[in-house]
């Protein structure tokens, strides 16, 4: 990973120097961390430095492996230092596993439910709380726009017009608690929501300037409403914030507005992009 | 997880093995030199110098003082796992296909395979003491198999037996004192690439061109479980610590050119064990992953593909947080 470093001479010298050879390589072993530093020329013909960090772990193995961990190096790794050889050994980035869930069956199941409780011919089984649709209320099409505090679409009113009709017969028809519903014991609480809720409130701002903190961040949020959870990324070295950072709000238009207001604001010379937070990639599938 | 990718080769990774403790990690390719690494942080080791043709088969012997290798120059060779020096070397008459340490070490097998009108033969060598002379030793035994050629191999109930997987997806166990046949299945419709052993030896698991791994009871062979996926499986390996299997395999390596990495499934997929259910994915290789390997305590594990890398992953907390939804 390169990584700045001060300039000890002027940049005329340094040009100077270039004609002649390159300065020699330096392996620095400070707190648990040992950085080489090398100079070469790449394909351009221009001065490049790479500067390697490397952790130093130490661990407690068993005698057989500890003895094997001396052994010279032979064949075509004769000739490398100890530690890994960049040329035969990289580090690659971030890979994850990706979890398959059975979501899809998740589905299928919850819609034989919806079927089941239809084909019983009780209509009003599955009710939205939101629209008073003939559907789950984390399915309403509405649910969105509902939250958001714009307007109700025009269906609501009319449902809302039948509704009072159809209050009618609701009463006539038996109510059948959730849990004692034919599907009940398919249907798990489970996850699916969990996850869901998490992420339903959820902001990403991006474009902050390294310097932010945590109470910063509070400091420029909270005005919009109460808060579930703040997340500012941070370096694991440096401690400085990474740039972006996830808010977590208790209602879902204090986030809507929080977006509204804040998508392009300024702060502190950058000017900030904001939207809804995207699930995590690992967890759809 | 950062994998980190070992570049040793320069042609496709043929197997790829640990030693009993898992520090060291051996790798053989088709190009002529087994490389061994420290499996912690990727630390080369060395390489074993000295063969002339595609390295099919590795093993090391449960003390990690001596490795074999076969190759496709028509032999078999014993080194020094310390120096990387060459023990001995063991001529046959065609192109060796694998090879394998006993438990014990005191013998070891290698097969060849059916090529330039020789058959397809079984050798069992005494490798208690190596030295110059074992290389015109008479082996123990001398088996000639008359039907499909052997493709992949393992030591059964320690030093008395030995599974011998086909081309044709037979598993044969045989007997080590008569050198006779005692039980034989068919239950792959395609070449057996890969057999890998569970942690206790009581199950193993294969990899076969019929597009599934299986697990198989050791004892009388008999079929337990199947994980099917869509392409060729090179090579199956069972959890040490967990009820998982790791499947590695991909689209032929003839046919890799045309088609892109994104459909020829080059993932490494983690099957549970006992709900034969794929739970979770692995991407990285870009070529079908010939070789995987877990290590043995189970805390990561290492894929070798037609790529000609390695890649070591150490998994995530989230992995053993994982638990699986039935």
């Amino acid at each position: 990973m390169p990584a700045a470093e001060e300039v000890k001479s002027s940049w005329a010298d340094e040009v100077e120097l270039e004609g002649g050879s390159l300065p020699p390589s330096t392996e620095v072993l400070e707190n648990g961390q040992k950085i080489i530093t090398e100079y070469k020329y790449n394909e351009d013909d221009k001065k490049i430095k790479i500067v390697r960090t490397y952790k130093i772990e130490k661990r407690i193995v068993s005698k057989s492996i500890a003895l094997r961990k001396t052994w010279k190096k032979f064949g075509e790794a004769s000739g490398d230092k100890p530690g890994p050889n960049p040329a035969t050994t990289i580090v690659t980035e971030d890979v994850y596993m990706q979890y398959i869930t059975s979501k899809e069956e998740d589905n299928k199941q919850e819609d034989d439910g919806i079927d089941k409780l239809k084909a019983l011919g009780d209509k009003n089984a599955v009710k939205c709380r939101t629209c008073n649709g003939d559907h789950w209320t984390t399915k309403c099409p509405w649910k969105d726009t509902m939250l958001v505090g714009g307007k109700m679409p025009d269906e609501k009113k009319l449902s809302a017009v039948t509704g009072a009709g159809e209050a009618g017969k609701q009463g006539g028809s038996k109510y059948v608690p959730p849990s004692m519903r034919d599907g009940a014991a398919k249907r798990t609480d489970g996850s699916n929501m969990a996850k869901r809720d998490d992420s339903y409130c959820a902001i990403r701002i991006a474009n902050l300037s390294e310097s932010t903190t945590e109470s910063d961040l509070e400091e420029l949020v909270k005005q919009f409403g109460p808060l579930q959870k703040l997340y500012l990324a941070k370096d694991k070295m440096t401690g400085m914030c990474k740039g972006f950072a996830y808010i977590h709000f208790k209602f879902r238009n204090d986030a809507a507005q929080a977006i509204a207001r804040l998508n392009g604001h300024g702060y502190d010379h950058l000017i900030l992009s904001v939207d809804w937070s995207r699930p995590m990639p690992n967890s759809n599938p | 997880m950062k994998p980190i990718i070992l570049q040793g080769h320069e042609r496709a990774i043929t197997q790829i093995k640990y030693n009993r403790e898992g520090d060291l990690l051996f790798s053989s390719s088709k190009d002529n030199k087994p490389n061994v690494w420290f499996s912690l942080n990727g630390e080369r080791l060395g390489t074993f110098n000295g063969h002339q043709g595609a390295v099919w088969c590795i093993d090391v012997d449960w003390t990690s003082t001596r490795f074999m290798s076969g190759a496709g120059d028509n032999s078999c060779k014993i080194w020094d796992c310390e120096t990387g020096k060459e023990l001995c070397t063991i001529s046959s008459a065609s192109s060796v296909r694998t090879c394998l340490f006993s438990y014990s070490a005191n013998m070891a097998v290698y097969t060849t395979d059916k090529a330039m009108k020789q058959p397809c033969e079984m050798f069992i060598i005494d490798t208690r003491i190596v030295d110059d002379s074992s290389s015109g030793q008479q082996p123990i035994f001398r088996i000639p198999i008359s039907g499909p050629r052997i493709s992949s191999i393992l030591w059964d109930s320690l030093d008395e037996g030995i599974i011998t997987g086909h081309e044709n997806g037979e598993l044969i166990a045989w007997d080590l004192k008569s050198g006779k046949q005692i039980n034989r299945v068919k239950d792959h419709d395609g070449l057996v690439n890969d057999m890998q052993w569970n942690k206790n030896r009581t199950m193993f698991v294969t990899a076969s061109k019929d597009h599934t791994a299986k697990l198989f009871d050791a004892k009388d062979l008999l079929l337990l479980k199947t994980y099917k996926t869509e392409r060729p499986v090179n090579s199956a390996s069972i959890s040490p610590i967990m009820d998982h299997v790791v499947v590695g395999g991909g689209q032929d390596a003839m046919d890799v050119t045309t088609t892109s990495a994104r459909v020829g499934k080059f993932d490494s997929r983690f099957f549970h064990m006992v709900f034969e259910e794929e739970f979770g994915r692995v991407k990285g290789h870009f070529g079908p992953i010939n070789s995987v390997a877990f290590h043995p305590d189970g805390k990561s594990y290492s894929s070798g593909g037609e790529d000609g890398f390695v890649r070591v992953h150490t998994f995530d907390s989230s992995y053993f947080e994982y638990n699986f939804d039935y």
